[in-house]
């Protein structure tokens, strides 16, 4: 058993406790299928291979299924705890095609489909024996996709760098790609923290300005010129002027020129 | 030669337009590309994609306009917050933080993402970008002009003249009194997503009456001046930013209503409420619209208006406007709200740098170009059954008088967010069922939906009343629909007995003239029922794959993707 497996069997037992946690992680993971199938779109037409274009196109499609699945049990989760659905999905995107290039991109999504295989295994599990059957069988039809997904990657994989060994090694470089990534994620999540703090400080250091913003910069009501519409029009219309000073000039000369 | 860039960017439906000496080459929104609905990113693929459509790369550009001033832009952030202290706490961290952390770099992150000297960057002013993108390639030498929106710099809504050419301000109502931001806000009461249920909450103000005016006279109070206030204490702009609105209007309207909940007109009397509260939203808009530009009229004298900003793409005010405001003709451009903010930047810098104006616009097929030969080879590695007719137009009207549903992709993808032929879902418009088809079925959305008409522009008086205008090219009005030839729209027609038609001409979109002549040969009546091609949630289809890819995951019965027709198998 990998160490991941473990992790996620022990973890697994506090993520579905109740209605309201389940549905959480189920809309996690139609937001991470969401943001997987953002990147096959642009896989599938950044590609310079057909076949492959064609394949990322399918994967795609996948994706968005699971994303649409995962997303529906959480919002039925969520009406069963009586509380607001999570709303729509809006993943970000990473760029990781044009950030990895084709071959680690694929490392990429081999190295996530493998684990989600492996976590969806101990889920459909405890599902099982839990007797919950309709959150087992939707674990068992994503798992199928996800197994063929892994398949299909490594197989391209191995096409596009040559052979096994050099397959590896891309497994090998965005594994440490991704361990970086997260280094840098905990950094950018602590400065944010440190961020947050700062700014509070500032902000009760600007309670004076608050007052005399009240008192002599008021929001203003019903109609006004706006300072800076003015600034253009009044540059506007000494450009316009100049212009047309211009082609008069530029006429005049002409008229002067035909006559001579 | 002058080639101009203009760019919106930042807050929502990031964009890019390029003009090249005075002319509108090409016009297109990110999120076309990223798939990401009203991505906001600087739009990159937008731009290159742009630059392609003119066989230029970016060393070429002579100047890039941003649509907005970003440091005008900043002051007003600090100065609400400040404003708004002790209660704006919790929101300054992250203002600031998405402000000075990203927001006023968007010059240099534009001069780094498209390689170009930062001193060729420039910068407009938010409503001033949406006054061009309007006067500029409206079939108006002089207008009043209208930018009506949430809010830009410091303006939400702003009166201009447009005359020899040239735009001047001639008066402004600041933030935070807003007609756009008192949309939004009944918008997310209503349990819909902000920036993108608007146009819901239009559907859905047809379904009830105005029965909540003594209410709304609480939220806004309108002047003889045409202008506006809003009461303040029942917003939360500020504290509540994804929301808007504080407890007070909650207390004063009822309880919000939770997103995603299935609507029931029928057997809810809370939704039949919620209905009525969308009515009176859509009565005071416009009455304030209304307004607006009586006073304008007065002002100006002008009989012809130009509107634009996100509040001008609420058609059934348009529709009001041009009957009861006194303008004899109204103009709004396809993407009335920021995305068209870089139609009119570049508009703005092309007049300032060599004095020449684009031709009025008469098609709004100004994206990228669908690719035959990308089409058929994705089918043919995704192994789906194509064929190649003839005459694809035909074949299309075929389909579509045997009450098939035909996803439409054809031609170079529009400018804004309505589909206009290019990238359609066309369908007959005789069958009411075919409605409830598209909207559970094929688009799963609210039932309360409408679907739009699209007919030969000389036909349309057949059918319609008052359709004859500069706006129903760009389906940005409404029209009657005639009683006695109503059975022919069983289809698109609401359930106020309006429509919001689409005249199509031979310019305005070739591969849908051509399929509805040939429907109308067939059929007699030249006419569809034509809603955007794209999923639920998702932006509409850009390039063939996206198109492909929406014929395998949605059940329309065959698709056009530039001269290949894809069929069911069971067709």
């Amino acid at each position: 058993m990998s160490l991941h497996t473990l992790i996620t069997k022990i973890a697994s037992h506090f993520v579905w406790r109740t209605p309201e946690r389940s549905a959480k992680k189920f809309f996690e993971f139609a937001l991470a299928e969401q943001g997987s199938m953002l990147d096959l779109i642009a896989a599938a037409r950044l590609t310079e291979s057909e076949k492959r274009r064609a394949l990322y196109v399918k994967h795609m499609l996948d994706e968005k299924r699971h994303a649409l699945m995962f997303s529906l049990r959480s919002a039925e989760l969520c009406s069963q705890a009586g509380r607001k659905s999570y709303g729509n999905l809006h993943a970000d995107i990473e760029n990781l095609f044009q950030t990895l290039g084709e071959a680690r991109f694929l490392a990429f999504v081999h190295i996530g489909e493998r684990r989600a295989c492996q976590q969806f295994v101990v889920y459909r599990n405890l599902f099982k024996k839990q007797g919950n059957k309709t959150n087992k069988s939707l674990f068992e039809a994503i798992l199928k996709d996800e197994q063929r997904h892994a398949d299909y990657t490594w197989g391209l994989l191995v096409e596009i760098t040559g052979g096994e060994q050099a397959a590896r090694r891309e497994l090998r470089s965005v594994q440490m790609w991704e361990a970086w990534r997260k280094w840098r994620r905990v950094g950018r999540s602590l400065a944010n923290k440190l961020f947050v703090i700062l700014s509070l400080f500032i902000y009760f250091l600007l309670a004076p300005y608050a007052v005399l913003t009240r008192l002599f910069k008021r929001q203003r009501k019903g109609w006004s010129v706006p300072a800076l519409e003015q600034e253009i029009d009044r540059s506007g219309s000494e450009q316009q002027a100049k212009r047309v000073q211009t082609l008069e000039n530029l006429s005049n000369s002409l008229v002067i020129l035909n006559n001579s | 030669m002058s080639c101009v860039l203009g760019i919106s960017a930042g807050y929502h439906d990031a964009a890019a337009a390029l003009i090249i000496d005075g002319q509108l080459i090409a016009a297109m929104q990110e999120e076309r590309f990223t798939r990401i609905k009203n991505d906001s990113s600087i739009p990159s693929r937008a731009v290159f994609a742009c630059l392609a459509q003119a066989g230029l790369s970016a060393a070429a550009i002579d100047r890039v306009v941003f649509y907005e001033n970003p440091f005008a832009k900043l002051e007003r952030v600090l100065l609400s917050l400040v404003r708004s202290f002790p209660q704006s706490w919790k929101q300054f961290p992250t203002a600031i933080s998405s402000q000075i952390g990203s927001k006023i770099w968007i010059l240099d992150q534009i001069s780094s993402t498209l390689n170009i000297p930062r001193n060729r960057i420039f910068t407009t002013t938010h409503h001033r970008s949406h006054a061009a993108s309007t006067f500029f390639p409206s079939p108006f030498d002089e207008a009043a002009i209208l930018t009506v929106d949430g809010i830009g710099e410091e303006v939400s809504t702003g009166m201009w003249l447009g005359k020899n050419g040239s735009i001047n301000c001639i008066k402004s109502i600041q933030y935070p009194h807003s007609l756009g931001l008192l949309y939004a806000a009944l918008t997310a009461y209503l349990g819909f997503e902000v920036n993108e249920g608007e146009y819901k909450v239009m559907g859905l103000a047809a379904y009830g009456t105005p029965h909540f005016k003594e209410e709304f006279a609480s939220l806004i109070s309108l002047s003889p001046d045409g202008s506006f206030e809003l009461s303040l204490p029942y917003f939360a702009f500020h504290t509540k930013t994804d929301i808007g609105f504080s407890a007070k209007m909650e207390k004063l309207l009822g309880p919000r209503r939770d997103p995603g909940k299935h609507w029931d007109f029928e057997n809810s009397p809370h939704d039949r409420k919620y209905a009525d509260i969308a009515a009176t939203l859509q009565w005071y808009t416009e009455e304030v619209l209304l307004g607006l530009a009586r006073n304008i009229r007065q002002l100006t004298g002008s009989v012809n208006l130009c509107l634009a900003g996100g509040v001008a793409l609420n058609c059934v005010a348009n529709a009001r406007l041009l009957k009861e405001s006194g303008f004899s003709r109204i103009f709004v451009q396809p993407a009335a709200g920021d995305a068209g903010g870089a139609l009119g930047a570049a508009i703005l810098a092309s007049i300032d740098l060599d004095g020449k104006y684009p031709s009025p616009l008469n098609t709004c097929a100004l994206g990228e170009n669908i690719s035959n030969d990308a089409a058929l080879k994705l089918v043919q590695n995704l192994g789906i059954n194509h064929t190649k007719p003839d005459d694809i137009f035909s074949s299309t009207a075929d389909l579509i008088a045997d009450n098939k549903v035909v996803a439409f992709a054809s031609g170079r993808f529009e400018w804004g967010p309505r589909a206009l032929g290019q990238r359609s879902i066309l369908a007959a418009p005789q069958d009411k069922a075919t409605r409830e088809r598209l909207n559970k079925v094929i688009k799963k959305r609210e039932p309360f939906r409408p679907f739009a008409p699209a007919v030969l522009s000389h036909r349309a008086g057949e059918w319609f009343e008052g359709q004859d205008c500069d706006m129903s090219p760009f389906m940005t009005s409404v029209a009657n629909v005639r009683p006695e030839n109503a059975k022919d729209l069983g289809a698109c027609t609401h359930i106020d007995g309006t429509a919001r038609v689409q005249t199509v001409t031979e310019l305005s979109s070739p591969g849908l003239f051509n399929v509805l002549h040939a429907l109308d040969k067939k059929t007699g009546i030249p006419m569809v029922v034509n809603t955007s091609l794209n999923g639920n949630g998702e932006p509409i289809v850009g390039s063939a794959l996206d198109a492909i890819s929406f014929f395998v995951s949605h059940s329309v019965d065959a698709m056009v993707v530039g001269d290949i027709l894809l069929k069911r198998n069971t067709l």
